[in-house]
């Protein structure tokens, strides 16, 4: 099973994970992001978690496998 | 277009945040065939944005700004420098004398540091890639005065990490600090920030000189000598593009592509390395984060799917982090104009600003250290009318 593991405290809100992931992340009121779904992650969002996290320029964010 | 033979051998020259994407698209996409990575740095992927500012005060250490990639759906080979194309064979040629195949290529190569000093000259410092920390570092913790040619981001960048450890900071210009990316008004702000940090701004209009015959040992403008414990240029970029040179994509600067990202029909590039001829004949290179993802997600698909892939259209999204400002623009800003002030708070030093074109309509947005999520920054760069919430 997988899940994200979010530094908040590395995140600066720029919303290059929402853009690439819209149904996984979100930035909030605060401009900082957001995870929408319930974690563990279920196996049809895992490559659109990853293709998310993986473009946040402060990698702030990780898909791992948890398992 | 799309009636082709699937590709099934595709290499990608460069390691940086534009591979990544493009790799990793390629997979998502399905593509079962090999997929081979040849970086010409010894780390393996990470993101050059946290260099100027934590990594460079030691706050964080370079392993804290990996990009997730699976080494086991890509074959990441380090220290691989690419010297050449022959594009008529379908090779490239790696420094250590491999040629490798590729039935499709991805030019992301990226750009260096510019530097100014002349031959012989040791001693000037840049800040691009992991592999400049160590002796910058080391160097900074044992300078007293530090001069920083170019005020641009990451010339703001170095001297506000220079400024946090207590070092004597000049930076020098040869246009008013931050202008041109920022405009007028946004600039001034970050210009009195940064004065009341310590410091100073020169501007020298006709262009800046290393001194030292070995060592720099400062800086010569006009007939003024500066002389530092250290020097660090930060005057923009060069891309990547002289393994080019001897194949039909030879370019003086940045690989033109269009703006499906190809280069020729077997060949595309994206990130910092390319320039997007745009259906109005302008030629384009943004060398931001964004721009990179979006060009290389463009670049991996018009591989696999030819003309049906989507184009890469521009992002005018980047950010700064300077003298305790962070800042976040959308948009293009008119150097000359001030924005309407859209809120302002003096107790958290925070704006939200949008600025008008000549038309009336809004051109640009931007926030300083304003928490507003990105998506509202940038529609108030585009729609008129928009209010902020």
């Amino acid at each position: 099973m997988s899940h994200i593991e979010l530094d908040r405290e590395r995140c600066e809100g720029h919303g290059t994970c929402e853009q690439i992931a819209p149904n996984i992340y979100q930035l909030d009121d605060e401009g900082l992001v957001s995870i929408l779904v319930d974690q563990p992650l279920p196996d049809e969002l895992v490559g659109a978690a990853e293709a998310g996290a993986r473009v946040c320029p402060l990698a702030a964010l990780r898909v791992v496998d948890g398992s | 277009m799309t009636a082709r033979r699937p590709r099934r051998n595709i290499v990608i020259v460069g390691g940086s945040i534009a591979a990544v994407t493009a790799a990793q698209v390629l997979r998502a996409e399905g593509y079962q065939g090999r997929l081979t990575m040849l970086s010409a740095e010894t780390h393996l992927p990470y993101s050059r944005v946290p260099l100027s500012k934590s990594v460079l005060s030691g706050a964080a250490d370079i392993t804290t700004c990996a990009l997730p990639i699976s080494t086991e759906s890509v074959d990441v080979r380090l220290g691989q420098p690419v010297v050449g194309l022959d594009d008529q064979a379908h090779c490239v040629h790696v420094a250590n004398g491999d040629a490798i195949n590729y039935d499709g290529l991805i030019v992301t190569s990226g750009a260096r540091a510019r530097r100014l000093a002349r031959p012989g000259q040791s001693g000037e410092y840049v800040l691009r890639d992991a592999s400049d920390i160590p002796a910058l570092v080391e160097r900074l913790f044992a300078a007293r005065t530090v001069v920083v040619i170019g005020a641009g981001f990451l010339g703001m960048e170095i001297a506000t990490t220079c400024t946090t450890l207590g070092l004597d900071v000049t930076v020098i210009d040869r246009d008013p600090p931050l202008r041109r990316l920022l405009g007028t008004w946004l600039s001034a702000l970050v210009v009195a920030k940064a004065e009341a940090s310590g410091v100073r701004f020169v501007r020298a209009d006709k262009g800046v000189s290393l001194l030292g015959d070995g060592h720099v040992s400062g800086v010569a403008y006009d007939d003024v000598t500066l002389q530092a414990d250290l020097v660090i240029s930060a005057v923009g970029d060069i891309p990547n593009t002289e393994w080019l040179q001897r194949s039909r994509l030879r370019a003086a600067g940045a690989i033109v592509v269009d703006q499906q990202c190809f280069a020729s029909p077997d060949i595309v590039a994206a990130g910092d390395v390319a320039a997007i001829r745009q259906p109005d004949g302008s030629i384009t290179r943004l060398p931001h984060w964004n721009n990179a993802v979006r060009q290389a997600r463009t670049a991996a698909l018009s591989l696999l799917h030819g003309r049906d892939a989507p184009i890469a259209e521009p992002d005018h999204y980047f950010w700064t982090d300077a003298f305790g400002m962070q800042i976040k623009v959308c948009g293009r800003i008119p150097e000359q104009h001030d924005p309407i002030i859209l809120e302002r708070d003096d107790t958290q030093g925070s704006y939200l600003v949008q600025w008008t074109g000549s038309d009336g309509n809004p051109s640009a947005a931007a926030t300083v250290n304003r928490k507003l999520p990105v998506v509202k920054l940038r529609r108030l760069a585009t729609d008129a009318g928009v209010v902020a919430t």
